[in-house]
């Protein structure tokens, strides 16, 4: 127990947390970063114009072409005028009125079959879910089926998480993306293309036809948002279903309150378990700040996630509780660090939450839902947060 | 402390104490304006701050920038004075601000 859940004045400083142990266990930051975690002083780095993307493969990319890379890898004003040019898909009002309808077609999908074979493994579901939603904001809608459109995408990012070290693991890794990718760019960015130049519709696919995006820029791009949309939205939707499973007052509290009330509790599970840990920035030029913010030009530094959002002071006390009432009470906004900070903020973040808030109202409703078999809990090195798999729900038949 | 004054849509005013240094839309939150949503918490990725700048202060305000248009345009909102909270720096000039909210944030 740390210092701050030892002075929790209630409940002896309770951690509600499924993941911290793993994560205590598993954390890895980048050889030679610094690691910080106090909210403030993270925060003031992330929104930084003196720093840039680090981390992950951001130091092996090649930024001299910025045409062929994502915009994950950009900073400054190019990255703020591709960011800005899709931001309005994941406006609020766009969620409501467009998204929320891919949202509750795939949950009448997913009730279905759960409905009619009685159980399912419930990181398949949130993955239907994740993949459906993610699909039609980057325009991937002219696949053969959606089924195998996650498989392909699911097959390129495995072999992305898979990479080993050394000559012969970058053999292997080169000629499965090449094989992979292939199938990708094929079966379901090209159809889309072809689909989008006769007729522009409002997602990323037509923006970067209208722009003139190479065929590496336009799957490197559509994989970065693909990516990050599915990947993480399916273990967030199983984390909270876990929480809700096991805690009924929660759970009642979920069902009965208004959305801002569901947003509340979907948000402070966020705090507690946030899916990535580590956000890598170098600077660029010496930062000048108090403690842990100062930088020195080159400096890399790794924020940790957990550690931003437990601190006490943006959380207040007992802050390992999950407490729905926090975020309200402390006056702040509820995910705290859970999506980044400043200019790389996730720009799906709304998104997410949506649709695990349609994904679980809807699931909790079913007549005899039931968790019959927890999630294993696996710690994933390359996003260096955790992967809840093999948790199986059953429901009455309909 | 600078004192601004949000007024809602039906009228009711409320007037906070500011810190200067910090965006217009953590002081809001900070004190406790419902009317300021700001789901993002400050990145300009949510367009749920919108105030509106009285006509007397846009000049103090300025205009705003290349990342709010889109916000603007995704909500179809175009009130004139139209600017996120979030991408307002409280200074000491700004003491007497008035701006209004929108009936609905998202």
């Amino acid at each position: 127990m740390n210092t701050a859940a030892a002075a929790c004045p209630v409940n002896r400083g309770r951690d509600d947390r499924k993941s911290a142990r793993l994560a205590d266990a598993n954390l890895a930051p980048q050889a030679g970063a610094r690691v910080i975690g106090k909210f403030f002083a993270s925060r003031e780095v992330l929104r930084s114009a003196k720093v840039r993307q680090a981390g992950a493969t951001a130091d092996m990319t090649d930024i001299s072409k910025p045409g062929e890379i994502s915009f994950f890898f950009l900073d400054g004003d190019l990255h703020r005028k591709r960011r800005a040019a899709v931001a309005g898909l994941f406006a609020p009002k766009t969620i409501v009125t467009r998204h929320q309808v891919v949202m509750n077609r795939t949950m009448d999908e997913i009730v279905a079959k759960l409905q009619g074979r009685g159980s399912a493994v419930l990181d398949e579901l949130s993955w239907q879910m994740a993949v459906d939603v993610a699909a039609d904001i980057i325009g991937l809608t002219n696949s053969d089926t959606a089924e195998n459109l996650a498989l392909r995408v699911k097959a390129v990012l495995d072999s992305s998480m898979d990479r080993k070290p050394g000559w012969l693991g970058n053999l292997t890794f080169g000629a499965k993306m090449l094989i992979r990718v292939g199938r990708f760019w094929k079966h379901d960015m090209l159809p889309a293309i072809e689909a989008r130049r006769k007729q522009p519709q409002d997602d990323v696919i037509s923006y970067m036809v209208k722009e003139n995006y190479s065929k590496k820029g336009m799957i490197m791009e559509a994989l970065s948002y693909g990516g990050a949309g599915m990947m993480t939205t399916r273990e967030f939707i199983v984390m909270c279903a876990w929480h809700l499973f096991e805690k009924p007052e929660l759970l009642t509290r979920f069902l009965s309150g208004p959305e801002d009330d569901q947003f509340a509790i979907l948000e402070e599970i966020l705090r507690l378990e946030p899916v990535a840990t580590f956000i890598h920035r170098r600077a660029a030029e010496p930062i000048t700040a108090e403690g842990e913010a100062a930088m020195g030009h080159g400096e890399v530094v790794a924020v940790n996630i957990r550690d931003a959002n437990t601190d006490e002071a943006i959380a207040g006390a007992c802050p390992f509780e999950l407490d729905p009432d926090r975020a309200k009470r402390m006056k702040v906004v509820g995910p705290y660090m859970s999506f980044s900070d400043g200019p790389h903020r996730c720009p799906g973040a709304q998104v997410a939450l949506h649709e695990t808030r349609i994904f679980l109202d809807r699931m909790f409703r079913l007549p005899g839902i039931r968790l019959v078999n927890e999630p294993a809990m696996t710690w994933n090195s390359y996003i260096q947060g955790y992967e809840l798999r093999g948790a199986v729900v059953a429901c009455d038949p309909a | 402390m600078v004192a601004i004054t949000f007024i809602a849509a039906d009228g009711t005013a409320q007037t906070i104490d500011a810190a200067p240094g910090q965006s217009l839309m953590e002081n809001a939150k900070a004190s406790g304006v419902e009317t300021i949503e700001a789901v993002c918490g400050g990145n300009a990725y949510c367009g749920t701050c919108r105030v509106y700048v009285e006509p007397d202060w846009r000049a103090a305000t300025g205009e705003a920038g290349e990342m709010e248009m889109p916000m603007f345009e995704a909500t179809g909102d175009d009130t004139p004075g139209i600017r996120l909270a979030c991408q307002i720096t409280v200074t000491p000039a700004l003491d007497g601000l008035i701006v209004r909210t929108p009936a609905s944030q998202s």
